[in-house]
C-alpha cells in the first residue's frame, strides 16, 4: 500500500480552517501546515519577473520575497523560467553558484534552504509558489508530492480569482500585500525622469541603490515615490 | 464481431480528436455519423446548451434530422429538450406514445417518416450540456443495448467538449491577468514619470493621468501608455485639456 497523497479537496479545507488574513496568505500558512515547511510565499510572474507579492505566511518570507524582486534572481524566477520546481537544500553550500546575492540575503534573514514550484496553465507561468527552511535539508519525496499538489491548488485559486474580477483589473485577492510592487513601479518612472534612463535601466538603478545600501526595495521606492529621495 | 471492431474505432477516433486540432461542431458532426452506423438509428441529432441554459442545434447526421431539431426548439418540447432539462434519458415507447408526449413534434416526426424517439443528455455528473437525439423509422423503440451504447458515446463527447472549455476558459483568464498586471504597471511608472516632470505627487500625478483620459475619452492604460512611450508629453497633462483645443 502506497501512503494517501494530498488531495486538492483537503488542501481547501486546510485553507479554509486558516482563513484569518487574505486569501492568498491564508494559502501560504496551509502551505505551512500542510508541508511542514518553515515558511511560503506566493508571486505572480509577468514576462520572467515577478511582479506581485501577493500572499506570504510570516515576516520573514516575506522579507526574502521582497530581495528575490529586487535581486531580479531566486527559486520562483528560476521556477518560472523553467517552468520546472527548483531546489536549493543549502544556500551556504559554497559548491552552488546561482542566485549569488539572493543567497546571502536570504541567509542573512534566516532562511537556509529555498524551494520553488512553477505555477503553470498551459504550459505559462502565471507566477510561482515559494517555500523555505529556517534549516538545511532537501524536500522529502512526499513534501514534493504535496508542493505540486499546492502548487496546483494555487493556479486554480489564482485563476478562479481572476476570473471574477473586473475586466481590465487584477482581482483583489491579487493585490493584497501593500508596499510591495506599487511604489516600485511609481519609483521606476519617477527615476527614468531624474536619471534620463529608460524604464528598465531606472529598475536598475533603483535594485542597485537598495543593494548598496542594504535596504530592502520596498522602502527606498516608498522614498523615491514620495519625493523623499531622489536616484539622480 | 464487427459490431464490436467499429465500436472499438469509434472511442480511439473520439480520443484522438481530443489530442489533435479540436474543432466541437466537426467532432459532434462525426459523433452523429458514427452513432447512426453503431446503433440501430435512423438519423442522430446534437443540441448544445449555452452559458444562460438556452440549447442550440449543433449537429446532425442529415439535413433532415436538422429540421427535425429545429422544429423541436421552435416548440419547445421534443425528447431532447426533456433530456437536457432532466439530465435523464427519454424515449418513445410507440408512435402514439410519441404523440401524446410531444404532440406538434411528434406528428411532423412521422409526416417525415420517423417512428421511434429517444434522447440521451450529455451529462457529467451535475452538468447538463446538452443532449443527443436518436430517431427511427423502423416502430420498435430502441433497445436498451443500444441506449447505453449512445449513452456512452455522449458521455465522451461530454467529457471532450467540458475540458476544451475548461483550457480556453483558463487561456482566457491567463491573457486577462497578463494585460491587467501589465496595464496596473503601466500606470504607475506613468504616474511616477507624471509627477518628476510637473513636480506633484503622485496622488496628483494620478488625477492629471485620470482627468486626461476622461476629458480625452480614452482609457487610463493607453493614456499611461503614451506618456511613458513619449508620445504624449507628461507636461501636457498640466491643464485641464478639453476637445477641441485651446
Amino acid at each position: 500500500m502506497t501512503v494517501p497523497r494530498l488531495e486538492l479537496e483537503q488542501f481547501a479545507l486546510v485553507v479554509e480552517a486558516r482563513r484569518e488574513q487574505d486569501p492568498a496568505s491564508s494559502l501560504c500558512l496551509a502551505c505551512v501546515d500542510v508541508l511542514g515547511v518553515s515558511g511560503a510565499g506566493l508571486v505572480l510572474m509577468s514576462g520572467g519577473r515577478s511582479v506581485d507579492l501577493v500572499g506570504v505566511s510570516d515576516r520573514v518570507s516575506e522579507t526574502v520575497e521582497q530581495m528575490e524582486y529586487t535581486f531580479g534572481e531566486g527559486p520562483c524566477v528560476s521556477a518560472c523560467r523553467t517552468k520546472v520546481p527548483v531546489f536549493d537544500a543549502d544556500l551556504a553550500d559554497d559548491a552552488v553558484v546561482r542566485w549569488p546575492e539572493f543567497r546571502r540575503g536570504a541567509l542573512g534573514a534566516g532562511v537556509r534552504a529555498a524551494f520553488g514550484f512553477p505555477l503553470l496553465v498551459n504550459r505559462i507561468c502565471i507566477g510561482a509558489l515559494n517555500l523555505y527552511q529556517d534549516r538545511a535539508g532537501a524536500l522529502t519525496e512526499d513534501q514534493v508530492a504535496d508542493a505540486l499538489v499546492v502548487a496546483q491548488f494555487a493556479t486554480r485559486s489564482v485563476i478562479g480569482w481572476q476570473a471574477d474580477a473586473p475586466p481590465g483589473t487584477v482581482a483583489w485577492q491579487l493585490a493584497q500585500t501593500p508596499g510591495h510592487g506599487v511604489e516600485v513601479h511609481q519609483a521606476t518612472g519617477r527615476i527614468s525622469v531624474q536619471a534620463g534612463v529608460s524604464l528598465d535601466d531606472a529598475l536598475v538603478l533603483l535594485r542597485a541603490y537598495s543593494f548598496s545600501h542594504d535596504r530592502p526595495i520596498g522602502e527606498i521606492a516608498a522614498d523615491v515615490a514620495a519625493g523623499r529621495l531622489r536616484l539622480d | 464481431m464487427s459490431r464490436e471492431r467499429d465500436l472499438f474505432a469509434a472511442f480511439i477516433e473520439f480520443a484522438d480528436t481530443f489530442v489533435a486540432d479540436y474543432d466541437v461542431v466537426e467532432f459532434l458532426h462525426r459523433l452523429a455519423e458514427r452513432c447512426v452506423e453503431l446503433i440501430n438509428a435512423s438519423e442522430v441529432g446534437i443540441m448544445l446548451a449555452d452559458r444562460e441554459g438556452v440549447l442550440h442545434y449543433v449537429a446532425s447526421s442529415s439535413e433532415l434530422m436538422r429540421v427535425i431539431e429545429l422544429v423541436e426548439l421552435q416548440h419547445d418540447e421534443g425528447p431532447c429538450l426533456d433530456a437536457y432539462r432532466t439530465g435523464l434519458a427519454v424515449h418513445s415507447e410507440s408512435t402514439g406514445d410519441a404523440i401524446a408526449r410531444w404532440p406538434r413534434v411528434a406528428r411532423h416526426a412521422r409526416d417525415l417518416g420517423f417512428q421511434a424517439m429517444a434522447a440521451l443528455p450529455m451529462r457529467l455528473r451535475s452538468e447538463v450540456i446538452g443532449a443527443l437525439n436518436v430517431f427511427s423509422t423502423t416502430p420498435e423503440p430502441l433497445s436498451s443495448r443500444d441506449r447505453q451504447l449512445a449513452q456512452a458515446l455522449a458521455d465522451i463527447a461530454t467529457i471532450g467538449i467540458l475540458q476544451e472549455r475548461a483550457l480556453s476558459d483558463e487561456r482566457i483568464v491567463t491573457t486577462q491577468l497578463e494585460g491587467a498586471l501589465q496595464s496596473r504597471i503601466l500606470i504607475e511608472q506613468a504616474k511616477g514619470i507624471v509627477a518628476e516632470h510637473n513636480h506633484v505627487s503622485i496622488d496628483d500625478a494620478f488625477k492629471l493621468l485620470r482627468g486626461y483620459a476622461r476629458n480625452h475619452n480614452r482609457l487610463l492604460g493607453n493614456t499611461a501608455y503614451d506618456v511613458i512611450e513619449g508620445t504624449l508629453a507628461a507636461e501636457a497633462l498640466t491643464a485641464p485639456a478639453r476637445s477641441g483645443g485651446t
